[in-house]
């Protein structure tokens, strides 16, 4: 019998690690255009998504559970993964000595929100696709049984 | 395929015969499903006892160390442990889709992602149960004619 907290679920980390740090690539791109364009970085700043992507995942298992949720203690454990991230960010950059403006913060939050939300869209929409695979199989499945009828 | 039907005088000489070159998954699928055909369960239900069909269970369920078989008109209680449905059941098409509950994948329309993670299954009857992810990848095996 399969398990899900096999391989599968490992696979679903890996997926998730490199969903959120493409995602975080492309936001961090729009947010320096936007707020620092003259801003010159080195190689190291390549490491920032895949650090803060390992980061936003690993602090995903605060939605890990035994026991099955209901959807509102998942979406209260998902606000909280939200809250955790957001955390983890500044208290980075805090960290290193980054100063924001007011308006900076706000669009960092918002931004952050932002690839939370795109992260948990695309795994859906694979979600979605899975469960449309399934479902053409299970027609097929149920239409070679019923012909023996 | 071809299918053919004969009608015979004495019911208790009905049979499905399959006749074919080689026993493929496909033909041992098209025997549970014939096999399953007819086969009755008891179970309580109002304080009486009924006689029903496998068929017509959409899915076993455990509640409070009790097994519940929702079946097309009625609910009832069945005398077995989950684990134990899951096992004489499995041959004819039911499969586990959480801890607390068996589903007949020939009753089930369809499955889609639901928000909190998991994926919902649409029975025939309109009712939507939960499938925890991890068993997905059974459900997936058990469609799959040629695993």
């Amino acid at each position: 019998m399969g398990r899900y907290q096999g391989r599968n679920y490992w696979i679903e980390l890996m997926m998730a690690f490199f969903v959120t740090t493409s995602i975080i690539c492309v936001l961090e791109a729009i947010m320096g255009m936007l707020f620092a364009p003259d801003v010159q970085l080195s190689y190291k700043a390549f490491f920032v998504p895949p650090v803060f992507g390992a980061g936003s995942v690993l602090l995903g298992l605060v939605n890990y559970s035994r026991k099955e949720l209901t959807i509102r203690q998942v979406l209260c454990r998902r606000a909280v993964h939200l809250v955790l991230v957001e955390g983890m960010v500044f208290g980075a950059n805090f960290a290193v000595g980054a100063v924001f403006s007011r308006i900076e913060s706000v669009a960092l939050a918002i931004s952050i929100a932002v690839v939370f939300i795109l992260v948990y869209g695309v795994l859906y929409l694979n979600d979605s696709w899975h469960a449309k695979q399934f479902n053409r199989e299970l027609r097929r499945f149920q239409g070679c049984l019923q012909k023996a009828q | 395929m071809k299918v053919e039907i004969r009608k015979i005088l004495q019911k208790e000489k009905e049979q499905v015969v399959i006749e074919c070159v080689e026993i493929t998954p496909e033909i041992k699928d098209i025997r549970s499903y014939c096999l399953a055909k007819g086969k009755e369960l008891s179970g309580v239900a109002d304080e009486c006892i009924f006689r029903f069909r496998l068929e017509d269970v959409y899915y076993f369920e455990a509640v409070d160390e009790k097994v519940f078989a929702y079946a097309k008109d009625k609910v009832y209680e069945v005398k077995m442990r989950l684990y134990e449905a899951e096992a004489a059941y499995r041959k004819y098409h039911f499969i586990r889709c959480s801890k607390s509950m068996v589903l007949n994948l020939m009753l089930l329309e369809g499955i889609s992602p639901a928000l909190n993670g998991r994926f919902l299954a649409h029975m025939k009857n309109g009712e939507k149960i939960i499938i925890s992810r991890q068993y997905v990848p059974d459900l997936k095996q058990a469609v799959s004619l040629h695993p």
